[in-house]
């Protein structure tokens, strides 16, 4: 299975890190997450926001389409949301940066533990999975929406 | 809050105490979180991670690590037998309690939380460092055993318990409890089959007994829930449990060190395991 460019990129160099440069580079993703964020101006094909109410935060998905299916993902995280999940969302939203919309949506998950090591995937940090279904789900949604506007 | 209102006003510490005991050698802070990662992302200038997972769970059997393997845990993280352990964590202390609880297996007598865990910490202004503390290591006895027949329920236990109409309380969410969900709203599946609660448990959820800021109630309060609600008082054999006993040992220190009761015990196995098990009896609704 191929993956979108930026993102193999992304894959290649954590797979070459060893576990603690491995733990240091998640934290500097996670530090980048709050750039992410929607910016001021910029409009959006699709925006979902949810809170979950006992465990995490809100976390709001904005997907801007170009004319050429080209994604681009803005994402918004309450002060709650995990660091790994934080990580992730920097990561996701770098390595989908100008892919298609049918990219994003055949994305495997199995990425997920070459890039965070799989003694960080366990329970209570499954959440790592979450900004990627939410972002899939973005683009399921767009896609539907499209494909409704075709037939009307 | 004036803590000495406390059945143990001993366990308890203010976020100010711990500012004016960091460089106290008698005292280890201790962090223990659900983010994995958050320790890394800053913590409290001299504290120790201690995760629930990798450092105080066996790897390969579901149970908690050896006597010898928690001495090696202390050890290297300079806490000798008399070090006095203030906890605190995420998610309103659900870990440190838990860690509290299992320092409290292996029979450690010093242990505090810290008020309003480390949310209180940063909503304060506090200092929080990356660097990693370099304690000298110390020399933690072999505790001689793991004292799980006086604070840890297991099934069995918690079936009988039930059977005998003695005090189970669920401290899940109420979704969770009535079988609504099977998972915390959102989260992943955690890998259960079956919602409801243990026939004969009562709702009672761990975060009635915290404030908004993630503090503790006062006495007052929690004995309203708890002894008049609940009609649980100190003399009473009671078992808590919640999906895999994080929230449960919250509950427990409320009812053990902040209420006095005497004979509280941890199903630390929980919903994850009541709710697979073959031919375990389940109930739904309210």
């Amino acid at each position: 299975m191929s993956y979108p460019a930026k993102l193999q990129q992304i894959i290649d160099l954590f797979e070459a890190l060893p576990d603690e440069e491995k733990r240091e580079t998640l934290i500097a993703y996670a530090d980048q997450a709050a750039a992410q964020r929607p910016r001021e101006g910029e409009t959006f094909a699709l925006e979902d926001s949810r809170k979950d109410e006992e465990c995490t935060d809100t976390v709001g998905v904005f997907l801007a389409v170009d004319a050429d299916r080209k994604v681009r993902f803005r994402i918004n995280l309450g002060p709650q949301v995990q660091t790994l999940t934080r990580a992730m969302t920097a990561i996701l939203c770098k390595g989908f940066d100008g892919a298609s919309i049918e990219e994003v949506m055949e994305v495997p998950a199995d990425f997920v533990p070459r890039i965070v090591g799989a003694q960080l995937v366990r329970q209570r940090s499954q959440t790592v999975y979450y900004i990627l279904t939410r972002m899939k789900s973005a683009c399921k949604v767009w896609l539907n929406r499209e494909r409704a506007a075709r037939v009307d | 809050m004036n803590h000495q209102d406390y059945a143990h006003p001993e366990a308890l510490v203010s976020t100010e105490w711990v500012a004016a005991h960091l460089d106290d050698p008698s005292i280890r802070i201790v962090e223990s979180n659900e983010d994995v990662l958050l320790y890394d992302t800053g913590h409290l200038p001299g504290a120790v991670h201690i995760d629930w997972r990798s450092d105080l769970q066996d790897q390969v059997v579901r149970d908690y690590i050896t006597p010898s393997e928690f001495a090696e845990v202390c050890s290297k993280n300079g806490i000798g037998p008399d070090t006095t352990c203030v906890f605190y964590g995420d998610k309103s202390n659900w870990w440190s309690c838990y860690a509290l609880w299992v320092f409290r297996l292996f029979g450690h007598q010093n242990v505090k939380i810290m008020n309003g865990g480390r949310d209180k910490w940063v909503a304060e202004g506090r200092p929080l460092t990356r660097e990693k503390p370099a304690w000298p290591r110390a020399d933690y006895p072999v505790p001689p055993m793991r004292r799980d027949a006086e604070i840890r329920a297991f099934y069995e236990d918690t079936k009988k318990h039930g059977e005998d109409g003695l005090p189970l309380i669920d401290v899940r969410s109420p979704g969770e409890f009535r079988g609504e969900i099977t998972h915390m709203p959102e989260y992943p599946q955690e890998g259960v089959l079956r919602g409801g609660h243990v026939p004969s448990a009562r709702s009672v959820p761990w975060k009635t007994a915290v404030n908004d800021d993630a503090t503790f109630k006062s006495r007052e309060e929690l004995e309203k829930i708890y002894t008049q609600g609940c009609g649980l008082s100190p003399e009473k054999d009671i078992i808590a449990y919640c999906r895999i006993g994080e929230r449960s040992s919250h509950t427990w220190f409320v009812l053990t060190y902040l209420l006095g009761y005497h004979k509280v015990r941890n199903y630390d196995g929980s919903w994850t395991e009541w709710g697979n098990r073959v031919r375990s009896p389940i109930a739904c609704g309210e």
